[in-house]
């Protein structure tokens, strides 16, 4: 299969080249900010004394040009040794390998939940005829509207308050493991995420319901179900399976905002964290595993894509799928 | 908006606005006056603290209540446009210039250029916004440019896809064919055929896009990245707002109605803009 | 001191231990009765440490967690006088310069290995040595040349130069003792479990989830403010990360937490008719205060701090932002430091004669934005905030500043920044005003926040001094402070430097550190009356 392995390598090629770049901005970024010191010192402001800056520096490097530790960083994510954090001393790799799997669990939650709630709202809407099924869809329409553009702070402040203060019901915060607690962050992040996967799903149904394979299965007969399944389901989902990619990034900057506000520990506070005190290798550490996620979420719903519509296989050059409506994740 | 429709060269004139449509475009214009005139809407200062009326609930003398300080919510809300909106224009216009050089670069350049371009793209869409505006932040420190740069820098590849595809499409276009047949110089081609058709769906993509960039906004002011006191962001006041949410909730859910609003209403009216049905 | 309450017999405590295993309390809760044994859970609002060991850095949040298995040299009273607890007598040389102390015989750390004279040592010599970075604690044995083990209950502690509040500063959190054996371990693995003498023992660190901390069952009561002799009665204390204050008050009245820090002053003033129950603990040293710059325009001139002081009108939104859980405070020191002076009327508020001053002062002109100006100058003041330090309210209380000084001319501008950018604008003097606390224990603080010396930064940056205040006859003041021993003659000469300090203008005092707590089916939580952090000790579950 020498083309699918070609396809595969100049994938991979691409996606370590998007690796580089992404590491090397953030290098010259978080080092251009200011003195690592204060970081591997114990924080901002603290008063170490002359003899452990000096030792410091030694130890960490940060005598050696700036070049030359640009290299040697580059090598370290190579050879994928990310160092060890400045202010925690810990081994980036353990500090992000304990915070993964917490994050992708609610990424991987929220993205189904949006995928069910998104396919619910947009068959409900394509499958409602006459005037009320006008005022359906226009009622669909709104919420899928005002459920992207709805702030997940203010949604998830919203929901803590109602349900966990007020009502007590569900907890407001949770332990890795506790399924209660994941309810709130869960729908907190998949929101926004449902909405723009409905609208989409839902104009791809409308235009597949009419198109005309639809017409020829009906006319010889299939039934509504039938048609619905095996044609107009399928190129609805085309369009939602290729946002899939550009969903985990949305995710992943939700994540973020949502870890803060539920304090659930995830890589969205490490990364604020690391930020915030100008840890160069955790933050780099933590990018760098985001971007590679990204690249890889996005090779492999590329693929599905091929898989289900056999039109794309042809096309020779491939784009990243990015939907065309969405302007930054 | 699917990628059908926004792929006809043709598209893109004033369709019918419907209902929601009027209703949308009646609360931008009202958003409009916010933002030029906001004390002919509200003329009292949003500056003016009065610690006596500190939490005041709403009230005829408070329609949205009053924040920790005493000052009025609504007012607030009024003078923020100005930020909020203000922001979420700067950042969409700068995301949509640099998206409209990346994407003619790239639409008519030539090919090492379009792959070029192509790879720059990939990297800034792997790194999801918020990441972006952490690093920033991390460089250039919290505050309105910081803002604007990030988001800018977030939604131009966004900006720059759409712009090239419609740019390949009609440059590969038949009328565009027979003018260069007939000897048009390529400058007028642009102006005349290219230009005029790829326009259009921009201006339709970034009406939507201010209303997803003051969402943003609004978030970086979250994180504690955003505008100084005592500006009255949206944002700002969400945020400041939603530490007292269970006893003065109407500090969070006015300023973030407003968001909302804000953000849908820009949303029809530019999805009616691109020609799309709902 | 112990009070006449049920001491539970150990054997019993260790049955029921052994059959509550860790879990949560159990359920029937017809009666508060205080139970043996269950799990504590504590939920801290204060960024999450970088090390355990506070030895390292030396900030509040370490102070915290610490206070349940570390323990210090000695503790105080809540008159402020020392009292002996893992030091049991200490005596200075008529010089000064050598302090003789005499130590407890019969405590071992939680790994089996004994605390005496050699342990001190090592202690001490881990807080100079410069691998460990220690600030706060570092300050505190700077003045240390040489540790003597003179036996085994017996150091000598050989100083550069006299310190009469030595043993003060060695009761803080950041200067306790750790085991030898488990500094030998360094860093990376003592940061994760330091080994110390407390109540309870750390058994594991989950990163921005939760440290697990287990009870210490050959715990020697030593502690000064022990109520019962012998170990913790709970089993297990959860000391939880949860930085947003809404979601930590919501898991408290919810049940999942029993404790937390940080409580918003609305919650604290709900609390009551919620059934829930309030710690009110200022942190020592220092009050909360804003800083005005003298070493630079416009601050270098009195009449323009007095101007601002008397504009400033602080009162009403500390009446209305804190709900009353603060008290408005006119002095520098805080209010459990016996030996603080306060002087309300220097601080009155009086915008007519704000205006007087500024106009006498030549900054007569105004802009058209109403800000005074002089020889083409405004007048600005440069106010940067640290999101991290300042709460919300407190926030909010510099904008109703910024607003009452706009009245009379002044443009503050506030910039709230993380704490890293934050010290960064006061390392390079950006600034002109400025709210920096500091934890510390005893009224030596105002040397370390007043004296000229204070002014040199550090190789970070960083200086204490933010007032940059000089004045050599209040460092005549503070250095023989500092070589008094005779308490009275020490109140007496730290009243005439405070007055020194209160005059200037430089410092526009605000409030006590605010440090409250809540807790909601536990009793027996105090707060220690060295660095007022909450002790776990004597707590017992209710549910």
């Amino acid at each position: 299969m020498l083309p699918a392995a070609r396809w595969i390598a100049a994938r991979i090629g691409r996606a370590v080249l998007v690796v580089w770049l992404v590491a090397t901005i953030v290098f010259f970024a978080l080092r251009s900010s200011g003195d690592p010191l204060e970081a591997i010192l114990g924080g901002p402001g603290s008063q170490a004394g002359p003899d452990a800056v000096a030792a410091a520096r030694e130890t960490y490097g940060l005598d050696a040009p700036l070049a030359w530790q640009y290299l040697v960083q580059l090598w370290r994510i190579a050879t994928l040794q990310l160092g060890d954090s400045y202010a925690r001393r810990q081994p980036v790799e353990e500090l992000i390998a304990a915070q993964l799997p917490g994050t992708l669990l609610l990424a991987v939650l929220a993205l189904a939940l949006a995928w069910v709630l998104a396919v619910a709202g947009a068959t409900i809407a394509a499958s409602s005829r006459g005037r009320a099924g006008r005022a359906v869809n226009a009622v669909i329409g709104g919420t899928e509207i005002v459920s992207t553009v709805m702030p997940q702070f203010w949604l998830g402040a919203v929901l803590i308050l109602v349900f966990a203060s007020t009502m007590r019901w569900l907890p407001a915060t949770s332990q890795p493991g506790d399924t209660a607690g994941l309810v709130l962050p869960v729908i907190t992040l998949a929101v926004p995420i449902a909405g723009f996967l409905a609208q989409v799903s839902r104009d791809a149904l409308t235009e597949a319901d009419a198109a005309p394979f639809a017409l020829t299965s009906r006319a010889r007969g299939a039934g509504e179900t039938r048609v619905f399944l095996r044609h107009t389901l399928r190129h609805a989902a085309l369009p939602a399976l290729a946002l899939s990619g550009w969903a985990f990034g949305n995710l992943l900057s939700g994540a973020v905002v949502v870890e803060v506000l539920f304090a659930r520990p995830g890589l969205g506070r490490l990364l604020q964290e690391g930020a915030l005190a100008r840890d160069v290798p955790l933050v780099i550490g933590v990018v760098t595993v985001v971007a590679v996620l990204y690249v890889a979420v996005i090779i492999v719903s590329d693929a599905l894509e091929l898989a289900v519509d056999p039109r794309l296989r042809r096309a020779k050059r491939q784009s990243l799928a990015v939907p065309e409506t969405a302007v930054g994740s | 908006m699917s990628a059908v429709t926004a792929a006809r060269p043709s598209a893109g004139r004033w369709t019918a606005l419907g209902a929601g449509g009027t209703v949308a475009l009646a609360f931008v214009v009202v958003l409009a006056a916010a933002v030029a005139v906001p004390w002919l809407l509200a003329p009292v200062s949003p500056l003016a603290v009065s610690p006596a009326d500190g939490f005041a609930p709403p009230s005829p003398a408070h329609p949205f209540g009053a924040d920790e300080s005493g000052r009025d919510v609504l007012v607030r809300i009024v003078h923020g446009a100005r930020s909020s909106v203000g922001i979420g224009l700067a950042a969409t216009a700068l995301g949509a210039g640099l998206g409209l050089v990346i994407g003619f670069a790239s639409g008519l350049g030539p090919r090492w250029l379009d792959s070029a371009l192509g790879r720059v793209i990939e990297v800034l869409f792997a790194l999801p916004t918020l990441v972006l505006a952490l690093l920033l932040v991390a460089v250039l420190g919290s505050g309105t440019g910081p803002s604007v740069l990030a988001i800018g820098l977030a939604t131009a590849p966004g900006y720059a896809r759409i712009l090239r595809s419609r740019v390949r499409t009609v440059a590969r276009g038949d009328y565009v064919a027979y003018a260069r047949l007939e000897g048009v110089g390529r400058a007028r081609v642009l102006l005349r055929h290219i230009v005029p058709n790829t326009l259009w769906p921009l201006v339709a993509t970034a009406t939507l896009g201010i209303g997803q960039a003051v969402v943003w906004v609004a978030a970086l002011s979250f994180l504690g990245l955003g505008q100084e006191p005592p500006s009255p962001e949206w944002g700002a006041m969400l945020g400041a707002g939603r530490v007292y949410i269970s006893t003065a909730w109407w500090m969070t859910v006015f300023p973030g109605l407003a968001i909302v609003s804000t953000a849908t209403a820009l949303t029809v009216l530019g999805r009616r803009l691109s020609g799309a049905t709902a | 001191m112990r009070t006449i309450r049920r001491s539970l017999p150990i054997a019993a405590l260790a049955g029921v231990a052994l059959l509550a295993s860790g879990c949560a309390p159990s359920g029937g809760a017809e009666e508060a009765t205080p139970q043996s044994g269950g799990t504590l859970v504590y939920a801290t609002g204060d960024a999450e440490p970088t090390c355990l060991d506070p030895h390292v850095g030396g900030n509040y949040p370490q102070g915290l967690i610490s206070t349940q298995y570390l323990e210090p040299l000695v503790g105080r009273d809540e008159d402020g006088t020392l009292q002996p607890w893992l030091a049991t007598e200490w005596e200075a040389s008529e010089d000064g310069l050598t302090w003789s102390l005499a130590l407890r015989d019969d405590v071992s750390f939680s790994d089996g290995t004994p605390f005496d004279a050699g342990a001190v040592k090592a202690n001490v010599e881990h807080l100079q040595d410069p691998d460990t970075a220690s600030s706060t604690g570092y300050l505190a044995v700077k003045e240390i040349d040489s540790v003597e083990v003179v036996d085994a209950s017996h150091v000598e502690f050989h100083m550069s130069t006299p310190k009469s509040s030595l043993m003060e500063v060695l009761s803080q959190q950041w200067a306790a003792i750790e085991a030898p054996s488990g500094l030998e371990r360094g860093q990376e693995e003592n940061c994760l479990a330091p080994i110390g003498t407390g109540p309870f023992v750390v058994e594991s660190w989950t990163p921005q989830d939760r440290v697990v901390l287990t009870r210490n069952d050959d715990y020697v009561s030593t502690n000064p403010q022990a109520e019962h002799d012998g170990p913790a009665f709970v089993d297990t204390v959860e000391w939880r990360f949860i930085p947003d204050a809404a979601t930590r008050q919501a898991a408290l009245a919810s049940g999942e937490v029993n404790v937390v820090d940080n409580p918003l002053p609305a919650d604290i003033v709900a609390a009551e008719g919620q059934g829930i129950s309030h710690l009110d603990a200022p942190r020592p040293a220092s009050a909360n205060r804003i800083e005005l710059n003298t070493a630079q325009a416009p601050f270098d001139d009195v009449a323009v701090r007095e101007a601002f002081v008397r504009a400033a009108d602080p009162n009403p939104g500390i009446e209305s932002l804190f709900q009353g859980t603060a008290t408005r405070s006119y002095s520098v020191l805080s209010s459990v430091e016996p030996m603080g002076i306060s002087d309300e009327e220097l601080f009155a508020t009086d915008a007519a004669r704000a205006n007087e001053l500024l106009d006498d002062a030549g900054w007569t002109e105004r802009n058209d934005d109403g800000v005074r100006v002089k020889d083409g100058e405004t007048l600005t003041v440069r106010f940067p905030v640290s999101t991290n330090q300042s709460t919300a309210a407190e926030q909010s209380l510099f904008e109703q500043i910024q607003a009452n000084t706009a009245a009379v001319g002044f443009d503050v501008q506030l910039n709230p920044v993380d704490l890293s950018a934050w010290y960064g604008a006061l390392a390079a003097h950006e600034y002109e005003a400025v709210s920096a606390p500091y934890t510390t224990v005893g009224p030596d603080v105002l040397r370390i926040l007043y004296h000229s010396d204070s002014i040199v930064p550090a190789p970070s940056g960083y200086f204490a001094n933010n007032a940059q205040l000089s004045d050599p006859a209040l460092d005549a003041l503070l250095d023989k402070a500092l070589g008094t021993t005779d308490d009275d003659e020490r109140a007496s000469i730290y009243a005439d430097a405070q007055r020194i300090i209160l005059d200037s203008y430089a410092v526009l005092p605000l409030y006590d550190q605010q440090n409250h707590f809540l807790f909601q089916g536990v009793t027996g939580i105090e707060a220690l009356h060295t660095i007022s952090t909450p002790l776990l000790l004597n707590a017992q579950l209710t549910k």
